[in-house]
């Protein structure tokens, strides 16, 4: 039996967390994502799950890291300076290949910038931020809705992959009351368990190794330092390193095709726009303000690792229109896998782009 | 039992040298194949837990391979059994 | 079963420097350990950078070598999910005091139920010498050339006044105190902490004239004072010489833990 309820986003980002089976949370209070800590603070401990408030965020992602390791599925929530100090351990975590889900309300930056406002500023932090090369999934919700299915998604997500997954919702979405139906029950895909002799960080085809929880006798080594498939560390050797950083890339942009998770509206039309998170709530106005064929739009959830093939869907696009709220983080991606002009349209501040703001761009023209 | 010290992992410290109350270990003189002067034994027989190891059940002193900072030294089953000279000191 | 067969045997000898007392402290953390007669797969290690983090990759458990002062971060989202693994971290001066002091404080705090074994060099022996936070003053150093004009900081002091249920202090010389004190440790609900100066050849003896590894053992025996004389040089009004350190049990308590199971 499904319900409705009127909830808030980041009430829906917790609830989606506690459907997905999430038993670990460690946070840290930071605006605007701290009712999420609030929610799960109450319903965690009645749920037989542990709710703990580190001393700051560097130590929330390391608790979730450490709980992942136990076979917990752990989540953290933050925002951008929070973000900002975790940015260590999410390297930890992709060297480690831990999953783990931290969810990031967006705020205006840089620095404390503007904590009540809304903004997209981390998109690029959140793939680029932690030094050397790795590979992240990152999901962006536009609604309540995708808020609650978004992050259960990213449990499943984050144990098939062996990633920290990341929710990049903001302010405007986290804070922002809606209808939402809630599931009886969201779709649960357990951890693949390490088998018995089989080493612990040795992958198969699908470059993803097998999980060897602690407490279950594997005796396994982990560690951040470049390490062989035993686990032990191996910091000198050349080629060593290129596999295991090369496999860390590579088992998520191969998978780039079943991540992928956008739709496409109107894939004839000349003007296309693409947006994520709260934007898209503008274009969504905007197209409902003029029904017809003229007008495409592609709303993109799964925002890294980036779906290009989805851009060859608009086969007759003249240009792409990105609205975002920052300055262009994501049009300057979007940029390097089409030929056609890509018009950025920023808007910092706190506030959505006003749909007639959209139209003014789109009559404008070329 | 017998002590014995392994030349693979000694890094030559001399650490054991100067907490065995025996004075069981000595500053070795050559150098081993990689270069290490791994600490002779003098007269072995005297460890007191080689000698009652057996007689107590449990492990006695082992202030030495507690202290060897490259797990090198341990005690060994002998065989086949050796017996010992064990001189006593008046 | 001894502390021997604790050890990832494929994985010795160790990268720890000749006469380095890490190894030492090691031994007597497993051989605590051991006594405990707990299972190798319901024991956890954690570790964070440097020299003395590098021991749980010798150990014959699920072992985590996490990122630079953040191993009693990792160690709490551990022993949290999970309350049914005793979980011990190896941590060294810089690891636990500069960088992860806030972290340190913390765990004491919250008197988590974790056995946490600081070897202190007074040194950062892995990146080549620097001065740490518990280098004396005077002593020379990469970074303090000309003396360590910054007062030290004494961990387990810190420990007992920021909370922790067991408090004790050793050094790498005293293998069978320290045995016993990681041993009382272990035992101890809530947070216990056990510091261990130990010596460092390469990076500390070297600049400080312990030109031999036993100059620095010998140096650390000759400085520490046993708690009892220390209270018994306290009552009679006596002054305690500067430049010694108090070992011994410190603290013992019972202050409310988190994480041990009910």
């Amino acid at each position: 039996m499904t319900r409705t309820e009127f909830w808030q986003g980041n009430t829906a980002c917790a609830e989606g967390a506690l459907a997905a089976g999430c038993t670990f949370f460690g946070g840290y209070p930071i605006t605007p994502s701290t009712e999420i800590a609030e929610h799960m603070a109450a319903k965690l401990p009645k749920k037989g799950g542990v709710f703990i408030q580190m001393e700051d965020e560097i130590a929330s992602m390391a608790s979730i890291i450490g709980a992942s390791w136990t076979g917990a599925r752990s989540m953290t929530a933050t925002s951008g300076p929070g973000f900002s100090l975790m940015m260590e351990n999410i390297g930890f975590a992709a060297m480690t290949e831990t999953p783990c889900v931290v969810v990031n309300v967006q705020r205006g930056g840089p620095s404390t910038g503007q904590p009540t406002m809304g903004a997209q500023g981390d998109m690029m932090q959140c793939r680029f931020g932690s030094h050397g090369d790795y590979s992240v999934i990152a999901l962006c919700p536009s609604s309540v809705q995708e808020m609650y299915e978004l992050t259960a998604k990213a449990f499943n997500l984050a144990d098939r992959y062996r990633v920290p997954v990341f929710l990049m919702a903001d302010e405007i979405v986290g804070h922002m009351r809606e209808k939402i139906i809630i599931p009886d029950s969201v779709e649960k895909i357990p951890r693949k368990e390490l088998e018995k002799g089989v080493l612990p960080f040795k992958a198969g085809d699908d470059l993803i190794p097998g999980f060897a929880t602690f407490g279950k006798g594997h005796h396994v080594h982990v560690t951040g330092l470049t390490h062989d498939e035993r686990g032990y560390p191996c910091a000198t050797n050349v080629n060593l390193h290129h596999n295991l950083v090369k496999r860390l890339v590579d088992k998520v942009e191969n998978a780039r095709h079943d991540l992928a998770d956008f739709s496409v509206i109107n894939p004839d039309a000349e003007e296309v726009f693409i947006a994520y998170g709260a934007p898209v709530r503008a274009v969504q106005q905007v197209l409902h303000d003029r029904p017809g064929q003229d007008i495409g739009f592609l709303q993109i959830r799964t925002v890294w690792p980036f779906p290009d093939f989805a851009l060859a869907r608009f086969k007759n696009a003249r240009r792409f229109l990105v609205p975002e709220l920052n300055f262009g983080q994501i049009a300057r991606e979007i940029e390097r896998h089409v030929n056609v002009p890509v018009l950025s349209i920023p808007k910092l501040g706190g506030d959505l782009h006003l749909p007639r703001e959209l139209t003014a761009v789109l009559e404008r023209g070329l | 039992m017998k002590l014995a010290i392994d030349e693979i992992r000694c890094k030559g410290c001399n650490l054991c040298t100067k907490v065995c109350p025996y004075k069981i270990f000595k500053e070795g003189k050559k150098p081993n194949r990689k270069g290490i002067i791994v600490p002779e034994l003098d007269r072995p027989e005297r460890c007191a837990n080689c000698r009652l190891q057996k007689l107590y059940g449990r492990r006695l002193c082992g202030v030495c391979e507690l202290t060897c900072p490259d797990q090198a030294i341990h005690w060994i089953e002998e065989e086949p059994y050796e017996p010992h000279k064990v001189a006593i000191e008046y | 079963m001894t502390f021997e067969d604790w050890f990832r045997k494929d994985r010795l000898p160790h990268i720890f420097c000749a006469g380095c007392g890490n190894g030492t402290i090691i031994n007597c953390t497993l051989a605590a350990v051991d006594q405990m007669g707990w299972k190798k797969e319901e024991t956890v290690f954690v570790s964070g950078i440097g020299c003395s983090s590098r021991a749980p990759g010798y150990i014959m458990t699920d072992s985590l070598h996490t990122t630079h002062g953040r191993a009693l971060a990792f160690a709490t989202g551990v022993k949290m999910a999970n309350k049914n693994l005793h979980v011990v971290v190896f941590t060294g001066d810089g690891d636990l005091a500069a960088i992860g002091g806030n972290h340190f404080i913390h765990a004491c705090r919250r008197n988590i139920d974790l056995t946490v074994v600081c070897m202190n060099n007074q040194i950062y022996g892995m990146t080549g010498g620097q001065g740490s936070p518990t280098t004396p003053l005077k002593c020379l150093s990469t970074t303090t050339p000309y003396g360590c004009a910054e007062p030290p900081f004494d961990l387990c002091e810190l420990a007992i006044a920021a909370g922790a249920n067991y408090v004790s202090r050793w050094t790498s010389y005293h293998v069978k105190e320290l045995e016993k004190a990681v041993l009382a440790g272990l035992q101890t609900p809530g947070f216990s902490f056990i510091e261990a100066m130990t010596q460092c050849p390469t990076a500390f003896g070297r600049r400080n004239k312990f030109r031999q590894v036993i100059d620095h053992v010998e140096y650390l025996k000759a400085h520490s004072l046993l708690k009892a004389k220390r209270d018994r040089l306290f009552e009679e009004g006596k002054e305690i010489p500067p430049d010694m350190f108090v070992v011994g049990e410190l603290m013992r308590r019972n202050r409310p833990a988190m994480g041990v199971l009910p």
